[in-house]
């Protein structure tokens, strides 16, 4: 055998969505590419904010000698303060350089967090729909993904948690804005969560809890996100600036421990640790130096905002059952067929609207739009929602 | 909260930490300029001035979409211009299939190997290694089988022969060897190749993973043999943290060999590989500056000087140790038996270095010479004290 089981494994599970994007380039192929109508990918087509391009531009016209060189693997001491100081006052408690830890994105600090936590069988429980890459990180590091359903809105499902809950259980993994749904989780319904956490701790199983916020910055409609890291002493956000400063390629985000967290120093040493050995060594270093000073930044959310209502009325009035979401540049409408593949394929074929179906999220019978797309992609996308909505669900 | 696994990696290593902070202690005490710390192979050297200018140009044009997401795999233009450089250098066939772009070897190693191990598999590491190597293989369940080298540091053919069995997937070749600095001969890497070869007509594959993040900084006008050419199954591993000075960047690419039966798989593997470890990409701006420095490098006569003043300085001070033909490193032998000790004995006379026990091999200690050439310099007078005062 050339290459591992395990990871042979791991590709056929998700072989269907090879397959998708290859049946996205052969249509691109046969009609055009303006023709084709791709929301499968979380790529954002914007480019980062301007004030951060002219310091990419400031910074390289007046270079700091040995700017290019290794730096303590938790990342230049200068940009952890400043980062500091924007968590101290946003989070209103008293985080230090010494709780931020830079990271490669957050799919870097996520696994980077992940082998410096978990024993061989440790539990994290994931609340599904999810982002799947998530299942590969937790098995990288030898634990296991326990996945839970939320409710009909997506909101977390907190009797569907506490059952989940077992000895093995080392933390949870939330991810709000979320991705594949754009919801964003209620403060009511993270305060349940906490309560309930608190109490598991009181009888003394200690369960963190890990927020993938990524999405952060991208909600809508002036609403704030709750406070998490008032709510439950136990937190650790793994934050990436490919969304907020359309930074994707460039892989740069950062790790938050909460200062109620007592043993932020040895966690510290231990991601120190994984981030050498899982080869990331440290995060990179122009980006971020560029990254310290735009924590109170981000891309335009209005015009996402702006997309949102479109796609969202687009498709209800076309007759889909949609959640609508506050955050992110995700959609999760239900599929008017049972069988979410065969709607997707459906799609492509009859009207070239590329889309990713919800078994790529653990939860079959919808599918995911990315609207993170040039508006005019949307505009010209109506009329295919709205013969498909003609075809399959008012017919 | 800390997983055991790694309480215990870290716990191994604590003297490594003991030493490091006697070392700010001292340059705290002293003052930096009068400590003279060889322990890091972050080489102070910048990047060539045309790389510079070229970031700076790039990232100023109006290139739309150029901090996007690309392909796993990184961007085709880039990995047709490296792979264009490979071809050149091998005369084999590479195409930008064969050529994966990652965050720096160490990013690239984690890679391969996740791609190759199955849980229990063995990989051949020759001592003395770097450290990590360890990490890489058993963060993807494979089994580290370490194999001496001979006394002046190369292979010991008897000795790999003897540790392969049917569990054994790859051997990772490190030439320019950190710590050593020994530059294998083509002769031996020959012989290495019919050995490997003589296990796969028994139906035994064994992968060469070709760790060159010291390609280029070879001294003596010695051409870099390459695996490619006397071993078909050979994946090399590259960074550009050395020959560049981006260590910071985190950019480095793999090449597949062309000539790996099946090579497809590897490659479909890695890119997947590269995205579920949550690399996903290496960094964009700077696949697109590397692409077009594949011949260039920072001043390697440079550091051929400084290899050699600080060979100067310790073989006249009577410190036994083999001469390096590369890399940036220099592994004499501690005049006394135990190199922890002798470390510490070092350090009274301000010198700060890594006890070769920290690469596997005790008796010995690595000196990383990626420093101003006024620091060796000046070292001299300390060296022979050291050894004196014993």
């Amino acid at each position: 055998m050339l290459v591992s089981e395990v990871i042979k494994k791991q590709m056929e599970e998700t072989g269907w969505i090879r397959r998708m994007f290859e049946e996205g380039i052969r249509l691109r192929n046969i009609y055009g590419d303006e023709n084709v109508y791709d929301f499968s990918l979380g790529n954002p087509f914007i480019e980062p904010p301007e004030q951060l391009i002219k310091a990419i531009v400031e910074l390289l016209n007046n270079p700091v000698p040995g700017m290019h060189r290794y730096m303590p693997n938790n990342g230049y001491e200068e940009v952890r303060e400043e980062i500091a100081e924007y968590l101290k006052i946003h989070y209103d408690l008293p985080f230090t350089k010494d709780h931020v830890y830079m990271s490669a994105g957050s799919a870097g600090g996520l696994n980077i967090l992940l082998k410096s936590m978990l024993n061989l069988g440790d539990e994290v429980i994931v609340p599904k729909p999810y982002f799947m890459e998530f299942k590969y990180y937790i098995e990288s590091h030898g634990g296991n993904i326990k996945t839970v359903n939320t409710d009909e809105e997506f909101q977390l499902d907190m009797d569907k948690i506490e059952s989940a809950i077992t000895d093995k259980t080392k933390a949870i993994l939330i991810n709000s804005p979320n991705n594949p749904t754009g919801v964003v989780y209620k403060e009511e319904k993270l305060n349940e969560l906490a309560r309930l956490l608190n109490e598991k701790r009181e009888k003394g199983k200690k369960i963190y809890l890990i927020c993938d916020d990524a999405y952060r910055k991208i909600v809508f409609d002036n609403i704030k996100l709750p406070n998490i890291f008032k709510m439950y002493d136990l937190v650790i956000s793994v934050t990436s600036h490919s969304k907020d400063l359309a930074l994707p390629g460039e892989r740069i985000g950062y790790i938050a421990i909460s200062p109620k967290i007592k043993e932020v120093k040895s966690l510290v040493t231990a991601l120190m640790f994984s981030s050498r050995a899982l080869g990331f060594v440290n995060a990179p270093a122009l980006f971020q130096r560029v990254i310290g000073k735009f924590q109170e930044n981000s891309i335009d959310i209005m015009d996402y905002q702006k997309k949102r209502d479109y796609i969202y009325k687009t498709i209800t009035e076309a007759g889909f059952e949609c959640v609508k979401p506050q955050g992110a540049f995700y959609l999760f409408p239900k599929s008017p067929i049972k069988d979410e593949l065969k709607f997707v394929k459906i799609m492509q074929e009859e009207e070239r609207i590329l889309v990713v179906p919800g078994r790529g999220f653990g939860k079959s019978g919808y599918f995911r739009i990315a609207y993170c797309v040039p508006f005019e992609k949307l505009l010209k996308a109506t009329d295919g929602f709205k013969n498909i909505g003609k075809r399959y669900i008012k017919g | 909260m800390i997983s055991k696994s790694i309480s215990q990696s870290m716990k191994g290593s604590s003297w490594i930490r003991a030493m490091f902070e006697e070392g700010e202690r001292l340059k705290k005490q002293y003052g930096e300029e009068n400590i003279f710390d060889f322990t890091l192979g972050n080489p102070i050297t910048e990047p060539p001035p045309e790389l510079k200018r070229e970031l700076r140009r790039i990232a100023t044009s109006d290139i739309k979409g150029m901090h996007r997401y690309m392909s796993n795999s990184g961007y085709e233009d880039v990995r047709e211009q490296i792979a264009l450089f490979n071809k050149e250098k091998t005369g084999l066939p590479f195409t930008k299939e064969h050529i994966i772009m990652t965050v720096g070897s160490a990013g690239g190693l984690n890679v391969i190997l996740k791609t190759l191990l199955d849980p229990g598999d063995e990989v051949i590491v020759l001592s003395p290694y770097f450290v990590e190597f360890k990490f890489y293989i058993e963060n993807h369940n494979g089994i580290m089988r370490l194999v001496e080298t001979t006394d002046d540091f190369h292979l010991n053919l008897n000795n790999i022969e003897s540790a392969i069995n049917e569990k054994t997937k790859a051997i990772i070749i490190n030439s320019p060897n950190n710590p050593t600095g020994v530059v294998y001969g083509e002769e031996e890497l020959k012989e290495l190749a019919s050995l490997l070869k003589q296990h796969r007509q028994r139906g035994k594959r064994i992968f060469i993973l070709s760790d060159e993040a010291y390609r280029k900084i070879i001294y003596d006008n010695i051409k870099f043999p390459s695996l490619f050419n006397v071993y078909e199954d050979t994946i090399s591993i590259i960074s550009h943290s050395k020959d560049l000075a981006l260590p910071g960047e985190r950019i480095g690419y793999i090449a597949i060999s062309p000539r790996i039966e099946g090579a497809q798989d590897i490659i479909d593997a890695s890119i997947f590989a590269n995205r579920i470890l949550g690399f996903i990409n290496a960094p964009a701006l700077m696949q697109r500056i590397v692409a077009q420095f594949q011949k260039n490098s920072v001043d390697i006569a440079d550091y051929q000087k400084k290899r050699d003043a600080i060979y100067n300085i310790l073989k006249n001070s009577g410190y036994n140790v083999v001469k390096p033909n590369g890399a940036f490193y220099i592994f004499p032998e501690s005049p006394i038996e135990d190199d922890i000790e002798f470390i510490r004995h070092l350090q009274k006379f301000h010198i700060l270095a890594v006890p070769g026990i920290g690469f596997g091999r005790k008796g010995h200690f690595r000196i990383a010479y990626c420093v101003e050439m006024d620091t060796i310099e000046r070292s001299a007078k300390y060296f022979k004290e050291a050894i004196e005062n014993l």
